[in-house]
């Protein structure tokens, strides 16, 4: 990567954007508008599982509810917390490097990384927890209740479904630290941190998927 | 982004508070022996958390129309695969 403090596209340089736009604010609106196209695909990526996920639990309601008794509820509670907040932190950056506060923006994407990390080693414990219980299909699976090989199937589609979406949190967080060392450099000014607006905005999607995967595998049948 | 005008802290505060105030009723409710209502509940309280979320946070409100509808064609996807999936699963 280049040393951003020399991009052209600095706002304390000659220019504010780069030579195909108009104006910073077409440049903007284009970054934005690529970022939104790609969170579509992920959207759409996820929806995949959710309709998998969908079909196979109008097939098999009671396996899938004794299998999400088994799930790790206090752990996935907490870490939803831990994303929920991350995503707040992230939010609080996004707004620092609008207002050029460097320092501010630094610590928030600290935080949030630190708090993604957070939720990526508690994910881990719950695994473990997993693997301990004979809860993992291929590897170690063994359910002495009835529709044992539904149930299995329900967590296939839990551990792939987590597994995934954990991939996207570990990719956020080299993201979110590649610009936080950016912004430590001072590649960002208020007239234009659109590398933080979008690495942001995907965060946050990162977040809001989770926000769907939790009720759908968690919260089966606990009453 | 078409709006400037930038959301001030104290809204994703209140955002994130709401998120985590939905987050224990969505648990909560799951402990409700609704039958069921449980799952609809629950998905209710998702969709409000990710409105929020995209709204806000995510600056959907102020966001150029543009994308506003590609964050829609998404969801959308997503309702036509699993609406059509379940109508050949439920109708054999």
């Amino acid at each position: 990567m280049p040393t951003p403090a020399r991009s052209p596209l600095m706002a304390n340089g000659v220019t504010a954007f780069a030579p195909q736009f108009d104006d910073a604010e077409q440049q903007r609106t284009a970054s934005n508008l690529g970022i939104w196209i790609f969170l579509a695909t992920e959207i759409l990526f996820f929806g995949v599982l959710f309709a998998a996920y969908a079909i196979t639990r109008v097939r098999f309601p009671e396996a899938f509810a004794a299998g999400s008794r088994l799930t790790n509820l206090p752990l996935a509670g907490a870490n939803t917390a831990v994303l929920v907040t991350s995503s707040l932190t992230m939010a609080l950056g996004v707004h620092a490097a609008g207002r050029g506060a460097r320092q501010a923006l630094v610590g928030w994407l600290s935080l949030t990384v630190a708090l993604g990390c957070a939720f990526l080693a508690i994910k881990a414990v719950e695994y473990r927890f997993d693997y301990l219980e004979h809860l993992v299909p291929s590897l170690d699976f063994r359910y002495a209740g009835p529709n044992a090989d539904q149930v299995e199937l329900f967590f296939y589609l839990y551990f792939f479904i987590t597994g995934v979406h954990a991939l996207h949190v570990l990719i956020g967080i080299g993201c979110i630290t590649t610009i936080a060392v950016m912004a430590s450099r001072e590649a960002f000014s208020p007239a234009y941190f659109t590398p933080v607006d979008v690495t942001g905005l995907y965060w946050h999607l990162v977040d809001v998927i989770w926000l769907f995967v939790f009720p759908i595998l968690y919260l089966i049948s606990r009453s | 982004m078409t709006n400037h005008a930038p959301t001030r802290p104290i809204v994703y505060v209140l955002v994130w508070l709401v998120l985590l105030a939905l987050l224990a009723l969505t648990v909560g409710s799951a402990f409700l022996p609704l039958g069921w209502a449980n799952t609809p509940l629950n998905l209710a309280i998702s969709v409000t958390q990710a409105a929020l979320v995209m709204l806000f946070s995510m600056h959907l409100r102020s966001a150029h129309p543009l994308m506003k509808i590609i964050a829609l064609i998404g969801f959308f996807g997503i309702a036509i695969l699993i609406t059509l999936s379940l109508f050949d699963v439920l109708t054999r």
